[in-house]
């Protein structure tokens, strides 16, 4: 099974189609996603400041990596719940976006910088945990973490302004003349079927 | 509103941002979102101390003054991004009903956040780390991190007002 394949099943599973037909699901989902990336972001910048000596430098590096973390993978799993979701809905066009794919691109690079920090600097820690300055290649770390992971919400929010969401039903016009639709409408002025992959925005670019 | 909203539109700082709105407004946007990672992370934080579950070798007051500053820094930061937003997209910020309930939700996380300080400062020395201990002050710190995950929610609802209905004011236009 070729990604093309697999990106058409997902774009016509009825998981897909039920997210692109609620009102709710999309806007929530987004929601969800901006949650736990902001607690994604938020646990790995204390840790990072840390690494910097731009906040708590009398508190042991282990102890602020340790503390939060745990709840960083929570967090993280919850994004990627939600952003794959998210993708079902509009696979093909997400597969082939520039700033999704950059976006992806960004995440990995992070996490190879967590594995390097992990398992080549991390191993002189009991060296700097406390009370001296961290090395050079853990403040990198610390740097190359921070540019990532903003530049991780940068492409993401990028993408919302370069894809516009599948509809299978386009919304009804603001000014909808509900007499039309309750009786005797002239079927000539009803608006003609909306094809899916062509459908209206259900709101505006960049949304 | 919609016409002091229309007016800030024809203003030059808006139509500088509309100008070069393809980079300048996810830019922005970027920042807001680094602003509210600071928030929730900092009340995250924050609560799994009040509730035990993370910091207890520090008391409440030096758990507090780890993440205070930072959550002040960036209320300022959420609030210099967001009215740059508004400048910049007035209409479809401030004729919606998400934009307003969001920023009374704001003024509820940051009195919550600010006068939970205020108040350690004040009765620290008598209750210490009893005040943790305390289910009001337990039930506070819930509810002031679900106020933050609503402000979250508003905020993308912004862009999608229409899932209010009749509340929504543009449904009057």
């Amino acid at each position: 099974m070729d990604i093309q394949s697999i990106l058409e099943a997902l774009d016509a599973s009825g998981l897909s189609k039920a997210i692109r037909d609620s009102l709710f699901l999309f806007p929530m989902l987004e929601a969800v996603h901006v949650m736990g990336l902001a607690l994604v972001f938020g646990t790995i910048l204390a840790v990072d400041l840390r690494l910097l000596g731009l906040a708590w430098s009398d508190r042991p590096v282990s102890k602020v990596a340790g503390e939060g973390l745990k709840w960083t993978w929570a967090a993280f799993a919850l994004a990627v719940l939600t952003g794959a979701l998210m993708f079902t809905t509009n696979a093909e066009v997400y597969f082939h976006n520039t700033p999704f794919r950059l976006k992806m691109l960004m995440m990995a690079l992070a996490g190879l910088n967590m594995v390097v920090f992990h398992f080549v600097t991390q191993r002189s820690m009991d060296r700097w945990d406390q009370g001296v300055a961290p090395p050079a290649g853990a403040k990198i770390a610390a740097v190359l973490s921070l540019a990532l992971w903003v530049g991780v919400i940068g492409a993401g929010r990028w993408i919302g302004f370069t894809v516009t969401r599948a509809a299978d039903v386009a919304p009804p016009p603001a000014d909808v003349n509900f007499d039309d639709f309750l009786g005797g409408a002239d079927p000539a002025a009803a608006p003609p079927s909306v094809d899916v992959n062509t459908a209206a925005p259900a709101e505006a670019p960049g949304g | 509103m919609k016409e002091f909203a229309e007016w800030l539109s024809a203003t030059g700082p808006s139509v500088f941002i509309k100008t070069h709105q393809a980079w300048l407004i996810p830019s922005i946007q970027t920042l807001h979102i680094v602003g509210i990672g600071v928030i929730l992370g900092s009340v995250f934080m924050l609560n799994l101390r009040i509730l035990g579950w993370a910091g207890q070798d520090l008391s409440l007051r030096q758990a507090h003054d780890r993440f205070g500053p930072w959550i002040v820094g960036a209320l300022w930061l959420l609030a210099l991004t967001g009215l740059l937003l508004i400048v910049g997209e007035p209409v479809r910020e401030l004729v919606t009903f998400s934009f307003w309930a969001k920023m009374a939700l704001v003024a509820v996380g940051a009195v919550a956040v600010i006068g939970f300080g205020r108040m350690l400062r004040r009765h620290e020395p008598q209750w210490g780390d009893a005040l943790a201990r305390r289910p009001g002050v337990r039930a506070a710190a819930l509810a002031t991190f679900a106020v933050w995950l609503a402000v979250i929610v508003l905020g993308r609802l912004i862009a999608y007002d229409h899932v209010w209905g009749p509340l929504s004011p543009a449904a009057r236009y």
